[in-house]
C-alpha cells in the first residue's frame, strides 16, 4: 500500500513537473493560418517569414492556407481558435482593417493580439509601359476629358481605396472595372481595356507597367525618379502591409516571445534577401507598436471607406 | 547567351541527381494524388511546395511542373474504375470510361486515358515551345465580351453530354450556374446567399460539390444495392495500350481534342473542366462513332484526356510569358517561382532562358513517363479493385471527405460535399446526369463576370458586344450549334 501510494505521488511529481516544463513555450509545432492560396500575393512573404520564425522558435511552423471572401473565412477562424499561441495567423491590410468594415464579419479590431508587422509597402500609380499618359497630370487630364478606366481587385480592396482616394483628391471620376483578382487585371492592362491600375512594388518587374507616382511620403530606393502624390500637391498615401496576429486573450508573454522571434527574423539577412527578390518591403513593429498603429489604421481605412461611399 | 548555350545549361541542369529523382517522385506522386478523389491538382501543389524550400532551382520547378501534369492524368484512373473522378477534369471521362470498364474493357480505357493524356500534354508542349509568346500577346486581347461569347459557347455542351433527357440536363446546368453563385459578388464586393452563415461568405467550392455529385453518390448508391447482392465487379482491370490500328483510326479525335484543350488553357478564365467538356461535345457531335458516346466509346475518353492535359501546356503559356497564370495550379507554380528567388513575368524569359527550356524538357519526360507509370500502376490497380468494395468504398468517403476539407481548409466543404452527395442519389434515381452541374459551376461565375465586366466597360450597352468581331464569330457558331440539332430535328418530323 506504502509503496503504491509512494508511486502514486512520484507519478504526480513528473507530472507537476512536466506541467512546468509546458510553460516553456513552443513546446510543440504551432500552426500559422494564410487567409489566401498558396503562391499568391499574401502567402510567398507568409511562407518566407515562417521559415525564419522556424529556425529561431526551434519548432515546426505549420501553414495552412484557409482560403475565400478577401481573407475573411481564415481570419474568422482564426479570431475563435483557442488562444494558446500554437494558432497564429498571417494576415495583410485588407483582411484586417477593411473587410470588417465591408461585411458583417464576426471579427473586428478588437479580435485579436497584434504580435508585430512584418512588411509594408507603398503603392503606385501604374500605366501600360508604352502608354501615352506620361504623368499624373495626363491621367487627370485623360480623366477630365472624358473616359479613364482603372481595374482593381473587387471593391473595398485596397487599390479600390486607393484609386477612389486619388480620384477624390483632383475631383475627378475614374470608371472602375472590378476583377477577381490582380492577375485579371494584368491581364486587362496588358490587352488595354484598362488604363491604369494601383499596384504595390512589383508591378513593373512582373508587368512590365510604368509608375507614375507613389503614394508614399518619400520617394523609394527602387524609383528614385519617381514622384511622391504629395510633390504633386495631393498627399495621398496607401500602404499595403502584412502583419503577425494572435487570436485576442493569447498570454502575454507568449506574445512577447513571438514578437521578439519576430524581430530576429524580420532583420535577418535571408529573409531580406528573399523579400528583396520577390521586389518586397520589409519592416519590423514590435507588439506595443504595431497594436497601436493596427487601431489607427483600422479606423482610416473605415472612414476612408465610408468616404468612398461604399459603408454608411 | 545563344539557344544552343542555354539548351546545354538546361541539360546539365535535368541530368543531375536532386533534378531525375524531383520528375521520378514528382510524376508518381502526381499521379497517385489526382487518382485520390477529393485531392485535386492544387491540393497536389500545395502539399509539395515546402519541399520545395530546400531544393534546388531546377529540382524544384521540375517536381512542382510533374507534379502539374500528372495529377491531370491520375484523375482519369478512378474515373474509369470507379465511376468518382479524381479530379474536376477527369469529370467528363466518368461518361464513357466508366461504361468501358463495366463492360470489361477497362485495361483498354484505362490505355486510351494514358495514351490520350500523354498525346494532349505533348502536342500542348509543342504549341508552348513553338508559338508562346505570340499566343500570350493573343490572349490578353481577349476581353470579357469574347470571354462572354467563348462561357456561352461552352454551355451549349450540356445539351451534347446529357445522354437521355435533354431538359433534365439544361435543368442540371441552371442548378450549377446558381450554385457558382453564391458567396462572393466580385463585382460588388458583398455576398450572397450566404444566410448568415460566415462560413458561406466564400462561395461553395466546385470540388466539394464534385466530390459529393460522383464520389459520395457513387458509394451512397452502391450501399444501397449492396442489400440486393454485390454490385457488378469491374473485370479486365490492367494496363492495355490501344493498337496501333485504332490510333490510326481516331487520331482526328486526337488532334481535334488537343487542339480544343490547348486553345481553351491559353485563355484565362476558362478552366480545364470547361475544356474537357466542350472537347468531349466536339468529339460527340463530329465523330463516326456518335451513336456510341456514353455507352463506352474510347472516343469519348479520348475526347475528355487529351484535352485536358492538353490545357497545362495551354495554361503555361501566359504563366512562363507573362506572368500571368492560367489556372489555380499555375498560380502555385508561379509563387513556387517568387520563393526560389525568379520574377516571374516579361523579363524571366529574357534573364534566364535555361529555366524555360528545362521547363519543357520536363514536361516532355513527365508525360512519357505517365505512360510508364499507367503501365506499371495497372498491377496495384487490380490489387486495390481486388478489395472487399465495402472497404473501398468506405476510403473513398474517407479520402473524399478529407479532400473536400483540404482544398480550402474551411469545415463547410465538408457539409456541402455531404449534401451534395444526397442530392447527387436524388439526381441519378431521377434520371437527371450530373455532369452539367459541373459545367454549371465551373462557368457560372466567369459567365456572370464577364458580362458585367463587358457591360461597365462599354456603358452598359449590350449591343456594343456585336461590334467585336472575336465575339461576333463566336455567337455566330453557338447559334449554329443551336440552330442546326433543332432544324434536323423538325426536317426529319416533316419528313417522316
Amino acid at each position: 500500500m506504502k509503496l503504491k501510494r509512494a508511486m502514486g505521488i512520484a507519478a504526480a511529481a513528473v507530472l507537476l513537473g512536466g506541467g512546468a516544463a509546458q510553460a516553456e513555450y513552443p513546446e510543440r509545432s504551432i500552426g500559422m493560418m494564410i487567409p489566401f492560396s498558396a503562391g499568391g500575393g499574401t502567402d510567398v512573404p507568409g511562407r518566407f517569414f515562417a521559415a525564419e520564425m522556424e529556425k529561431i522558435l526551434g519548432t515546426d511552423i505549420v501553414v495552412s492556407n484557409v482560403t475565400g471572401a478577401g481573407g475573411t473565412i481564415g481570419a474568422t477562424q482564426l479570431s475563435q481558435a483557442r488562444a494558446d499561441g500554437y494558432k497564429l495567423g498571417f494576415m495583410p491590410v485588407g483582411t484586417t482593417t477593411t473587410q470588417p468594415h465591408l461585411r458583417r464579419t464576426s471579427y473586428n479590431g478588437d479580435s485579436w493580439a497584434p504580435i508585430c508587422l512584418v512588411a509594408q509597402g507603398p503603392q503606385y500609380v501604374t500605366v501600360l509601359e508604352d502608354s501615352p499618359v506620361k504623368t499624373v497630370d495626363d491621367l487627370i487630364a485623360k480623366a477630365k476629358s472624358g473616359k479613364l478606366v482603372t481595374g482593381g481587385p473587387p471593391p473595398g480592396s485596397l487599390p479600390h481605396i486607393a484609386q477612389a482616394a486619388v480620384a477624390n483628391a483632383y475631383g475627378v471620376k475614374f470608371t472602375y472595372i472590378p476583377h477577381e483578382g490582380i492577375n485579371e487585371v494584368a491581364k486587362s492592362m496588358l490587352g488595354g481595356r484598362v488604363d491604369m491600375a494601383v499596384w504595390f512594388g512589383d508591378a513593373k518587374a512582373r508587368f512590365g507597367l510604368r509608375p507614375l507616382a507613389i503614394l508614399d511620403s518619400k520617394r523609394s530606393a527602387e524609383f528614385p525618379d519617381v514622384p511622391t502624390l504629395a510633390e504633386l500637391g495631393q498627399p495621398v498615401e496607401s500602404f499595403v502591409w502584412f502583419g503577425f496576429f494572435a487570436p485576442k486573450g493569447t498570454p502575454d508573454a507568449v506574445v512577447s516571445t513571438l514578437s521578439d522571434a519576430c524581430e530576429k527574423a524580420v532583420n535577418s539577412a535571408s529573409f531580406r534577401g528573399n523579400m528583396e527578390k520577390a521586389k518586397r518591403q520589409v519592416r519590423y513593429m514590435p507588439r506595443d507598436e504595431f497594436a497601436a498603429f493596427f487601431a489607427r489604421q483600422y479606423e482610416q481605412n473605415g472612414s476612408l471607406l465610408k468616404e468612398a461611399g461604399l459603408v454608411k | 547567351m545563344s539557344l544552343i548555350d542555354s539548351l546545354s545549361l538546361a541539360l546539365g541542369q535535368i541530368a543531375s541527381w536532386d533534378v531525375l529523382i524531383a520528375i521520378l517522385i514528382g510524376t508518381a506522386y502526381g499521379t497517385l494524388v489526382g487518382a485520390l478523389p477529393g485531392m485535386g491538382t492544387v491540393v497536389a501543389l500545395v502539399v509539395a511546395l515546402p519541399f520545395t524550400y530546400s531544393m534546388g532551382t531546377p529540382a524544384a520547378i521540375a517536381l512542382l511542373l510533374c507534379i502539374y501534369c500528372s495529377s491531370v492524368y491520375g484523375g482519369s484512373i478512378t474515373a474509369i474504375l470507379i465511376n468518382t473522378p479524381g479530379t474536376p477534369q477527369s469529370a467528363a471521362t466518368v461518361l464513357d470510361g466508366y461504361p468501358m470498364a463495366k463492360a470489361g474493357k477497362a485495361d483498354l480505357a484505362l490505355g486510351w486515358a494514358t495514351f490520350a493524356s500523354a498525346f494532349g500534354g505533348v502536342f500542348s508542349l509543342l504549341v508552348l515551345i513553338v508559338a508562346a509568346p505570340q499566343l500570350a500577346r493573343l490572349s490578353v486581347y481577349f476581353g470579357p465580351v469574347e470571354t462572354f461569347a467563348l462561357i456561352l459557347f461552352a454551355l451549349t455542351c450540356i445539351a451534347w453530354v446529357s445522354s437521355g433527357s435533354t431538359v433534365k440536363g439544361l435543368l442540371a446546368g441552371a442548378i450549377g450556374l446558381f450554385l457558382a453563385s453564391v458567396g462572393p459578388d466580385t463585382m460588388t464586393g458583398l455576398s450572397r446567399f450566404g444566410f448568415g452563415v460566415d462560413a458561406l461568405a466564400g462561395g461553395l467550392s466546385l470540388i466539394s460539390v464534385l466530390i459529393g455529385l460522383f464520389a459520395l453518390s457513387e458509394a451512397f448508391i452502391r450501399a444501397a444495392y449492396y442489400r440486393e447482392g454485390k454490385p457488378p465487379d469491374i473485370a479486365g482491370v490492367g494496363f492495355r495500350l490501344p493498337p496501333w490500328g485504332d490510333i490510326r483510326l481516331r487520331w482526328r479525335i486526337l488532334l481535334q481534342s488537343s487542339a480544343i484543350g490547348t486553345a481553351i488553357g491559353v485563355l484565362p478564365g476558362t478552366g480545364a473542366t470547361a475544356a474537357t467538356f466542350v472537347s468531349y461535345a466536339e468529339a460527340r457531335r463530329t465523330s463516326p462513332r456518335r451513336e456510341n458516346f456514353g455507352k463506352g466509346e474510347p472516343d469519348g475518353v479520348i475526347a475528355a484526356e487529351a484535352s485536358n492535359n492538353a490545357v497545362t501546356g495551354g495554361a503555361l503559356v501566359p504563366t512562363l510569358a507573362l506572368g500571368i497564370p492560367g489556372d489555380g495550379g499555375t498560380v502555385v507554380l508561379l509563387g513556387a517561382l517568387l520563393i526560389q528567388g525568379l520574377v516571374p513575368g516579361v523579363q524571366l524569359f529574357q534573364n534566364n532562358p535555361e529555366i524555360m527550356i528545362g521547363a519543357f524538357i520536363v514536361i516532355l519526360i513527365a508525360n512519357v513517363l505517365m505512360v510508364g507509370f499507367g503501365a506499371l500502376g495497372a498491377q496495384g490497380f487490380r490489387r486495390i479493385m481486388g478489395v472487399p468494395e465495402p472497404l473501398l468504398m468506405g476510403s473513398v468517403v474517407l479520402m473524399s471527405v478529407v479532400g473536400a476539407f483540404a482544398v480550402r481548409g474551411n469545415p463547410i466543404d465538408v457539409v456541402v460535399a455531404v449534401v451534395a452527395g444526397i442530392f447527387g442519389v436524388i439526381m441519378r434515381l431521377a434520371g437527371v446526369p450530373v455532369a452539367p452541374i459541373v459545367i454549371g459551376m465551373a462557368l457560372g461565375k466567369t459567365l456572370e463576370q464577364s458580362l458585367r465586366q463587358g457591360l461597365m466597360l462599354n456603358e452598359g450597352s449590350f449591343l456594343a458586344f456585336f461590334g467585336q468581331p472575336i465575339a461576333v464569330v463566336i455567337f455566330l457558331i453557338t447559334l449554329f450549334f443551336i440552330a442546326a440539332p433543332v432544324y434536323t430535328a423538325l426536317r426529319k418530323r416533316h419528313q417522316g
